[in-house]
């Protein structure tokens, strides 16, 4: 996996270079928006990280020379600004992902590794959590290893939740995941489901907690308090 | 301090003064004039009178006498009250008719007719002296004829033509004054429009005052005031961009020292360094927190250099989002985060950009100084058509005497060993104040933790 970095901060830039390295990504690491534009025409990669403010040719300006290109190279902008109109301009321009400095580095790597698993065209389709595994093409669950029985209703609640593990999904977004099964599906019956749900999983450790009002996060075991 | 005198008062005076003074020269000129004037009339009769007698005297014999019937004398004599009086000499000096009491002029004149002042009876008098030769061209001398009139007679009459003629100019000096007195108070009135206009402005508004309505004389003034506003105005705003500015070119750096931190922190195995980079990050994080707050602060304000977003918010949806957000931040620290709405919950017109961020700062808050183990409910309702969010928690509470103080920037209270910055609440009322909502802080019904209610009034728009 080949990953450029895009960033005119030599501090910034040998801390993600070194930290993406360890997790074993090949990296390179230009400085000015000219190398960078050179290089993107010329050599493949599979995911940029590109800071906005760059010297010779702005952030943007390479994003859209790159999208004209036709490259469809996932782009995770990194930068300074978080100005909404910003934020919706990069994705407009074809981003794939913003994060706003300063950020934590375990974060800029989930959304790394995310990036890159979009971008490989039919790559894995095995959600992971802790000791939960689903395959979401042969719609199978599995707990360390064994097979646990789900209904098709519970299979699709497992993979909204699975889909955004270590998020909040609300009642909405799991009644939209079910849709197709039943034509209209009530709140009751989404907590009926969670419930028989969380009977199977939660003896593996992954729990599913209900947050207040807002819906259902699903959480790997070991996930302590700071 | 030195009382500066209104604008009316100096008007006043420097017009009646003036006024004044010429009219009391105004008075001893006319006085003169009318004495000049009733001094010839006067004069003319009294001359005239010393012709009559002049025409009426015959000579018999070297005998001279007045030869009027002795009524027509006496009516002379009674005449104007009886003030004339008058006298007829003969060539030597010698008696002829009238007052015999009449004093000797000072000095004889030879001129035919001659006037002169004398005091007799004890009043001021006016005296003509005619002069009738007995026989022309004889060198027999002449008949002197005096005729005597009292002076007050005159001066009474010049007094009369004087108040004639200066009354009317007393009522135009008081007509004057009076009409710049309304004047000056009709033509301050758009003055006092525009100290009111200025005395409601908002400290933050900024924009000209309006030049139009003001004479063209004060026109400058508001002139100078408007580019004064303009280049206040002008290095507020730079103030804040510099703010803004600093801030953003603080970030990337920071995020260099963050990522170095980390990955330090990933490869040391002593436990002494450990602790050391710990605190480096703990330090970087608090960097961090300030640097956005800062940028939040920079943009809640207005003229920020961005323009705001106004639209039709759906609090209980932004609330709702903003929250899930905070959901593992929350469930970190232990911290048991829910949400509470109406459906009807009202709407608000505002920036929900800003509208978030204000959230966002309440939340931070909250889960910040909230114990592992306690409870925080964001709910978003509807009381009387206006829009409330509140957020609770059950954390230590603010004590009463520091309730205010919380919404000052950079105060903290104290002994709460929690590693904020004192901004987060002065964005909340910022961007409150901004959405002219109102901000309260109380504790839950049973004294416990805290309360923060943003309450949006029904007609209430974005500033």
């Amino acid at each position: 996996m080949r990953i450029l970095i895009v960033e005119d901060d030599p501090v910034l830039a040998d801390g993600l270079t070194r930290s993406l390295r360890q997790t074993d990504f090949a990296v390179d690491c230009v400085s000015d928006g000219a190398q960078a534009d050179h290089v993107l025409a010329s050599q493949n990669y599979d995911l940029v990280i590109l800071d906005l403010g760059l010297p010779k040719i702005e952030g943007f300006e390479i994003l859209r020379r790159l999208r004209r290109r036709g490259s469809r190279v996932p782009v995770l902008i990194l930068t300074a600004r978080d100005v909404l109109e910003d934020r919706v301009k990069g994705l407009d321009l074809g981003a794939d992902d913003y994060l706003t400095k300063p950020f934590d580095l375990p974060e800029l790597e989930a959304r790394v590794r995310a990036l890159i698993r979009r971008g490989q065209s039919g790559g894995s389709s095995v959600l992971s959590c802790g000791p939960l595994t689903l395959d979401t093409s042969g719609r199978r669950a599995m707990l360390h290893g064994e097979p646990i029985e789900l209904s098709a209703r519970e299979l699709g609640v497992l993979e909204a939740l699975m889909m955004r593990s270590g998020r909040v999904v609300n009642k909405e977004q799991l009644a939209e995941q079910l849709y197709g099964w039943d034509e209209e599906v009530g709140a009751n019956a989404i907590e009926v489901y969670v419930h028989r749900l969380r009977k199977k999983v939660e003896p593996g450790g992954v729990s599913i907690r209900t947050i207040r009002g807002l819906g259902y996060l699903l959480e790997k075991p070991g996930h302590a308090p700071d | 301090m030195r009382r500066t005198s209104t604008l009316r008062r100096q008007l006043i005076a420097w017009l009646s003064v003036p006024l004044v003074v010429l009219w009391s020269i105004n008075i001893l000129v006319n006085y003169d004039i009318a004495k000049q004037f009733v001094n010839l009339a006067y004069d003319r009769a009294l001359l005239e009178v010393a012709l009559d007698i002049g025409r009426n005297i015959k000579h018999v014999n070297n005998q001279s006498y007045v030869d009027l019937p002795e009524v027509a004398l006496q009516m002379l004599q009674s005449r104007q009250s009886g003030r004339l009086r008058y006298l007829v000499t003969g060539p030597g000096g010698e008696y002829i008719s009238g007052e015999p009491s009449f004093p000797a002029p000072e000095e004889t004149s030879e001129d035919r007719v001659s006037y002169y002042d004398d005091v007799f009876l004890g009043r001021d008098m006016r005296v003509v002296a005619l002069r009738v030769p007995v026989q022309p061209g004889s060198g027999r001398g002449a008949v002197l004829i005096r005729v005597a009139e009292r002076v007050t007679l005159r001066s009474d009459s010049a007094t009369a033509l004087l108040v004639r003629m200066v009354l009317p100019q007393a009522l135009l000096i008081f007509l004057a004054i009076f009409a710049v007195w309304y004047g000056v108070a009709r033509g301050l009135a758009p003055l006092t429009t525009l100290r009111r206009e200025i005395e409601q402005r908002s400290h933050r508004d900024l924009a000209p005052l309006t030049e139009s309505t003001v004479p063209r004389e004060v026109q400058p003034l508001i002139q100078a005031m408007n580019d004064l506003l303009a280049r206040l105005s002008a290095s507020i705003a730079a103030q804040r961009r510099f703010i803004g500015d600093a801030a953003h070119q603080l970030r990337t750096p920071i995020a260099g020292l963050k990522t170095q931190t980390e990955l330090a922190l990933r490869q040391t195995r002593t436990e002494e360094d450990r602790a050391t980079l710990k605190q480096m990050y703990t330090s970087t994080e608090q960097i961090t927190r300030l640097i956005n707050q800062l940028l939040s602060l920079a943009r809640a304000e207005p003229d920020a250099g961005r323009a705001s977003a106004t639209e039709r918010v759906d609090l209980g949806k932004l609330a709702r989002e903003t929250t899930t957000d905070w959901v593992p931040r929350a469930l970190a620290r232990n911290i048991d985060l829910g949400f509470e709405d109406q459906p009807s919950t009202a709407g608000v017109d505002g920036d929900p950009f800003l509208l978030r961020e204000m959230l966002n700062n309440l939340l931070d808050n909250a889960i910040r100084y909230t114990q592992p183990g306690g409870h925080i409910t964001v709910r978003a309702n509807s009381a009387d058509g206006d829009a409330v969010l509140t957020v609770e928690d059950d954390g230590p509470g603010v004590p009463e005497a520091e309730r205010e103080r919380v919404f000052e920037r950079f105060y903290r209270v104290l002994g709460t060993g929690t590693e904020g910055c004192g901004l987060g609440l002065a964005i909340v009322r910022e961007i409150a104040e901004r959405h002219q909502a109102i901000v309260s802080l109380f504790p839950k019904g049973d004294g416990t933790g805290t309360i923060v209610r943003i309450t949006f009034p029904r007609a209430a728009t974005i500033r």
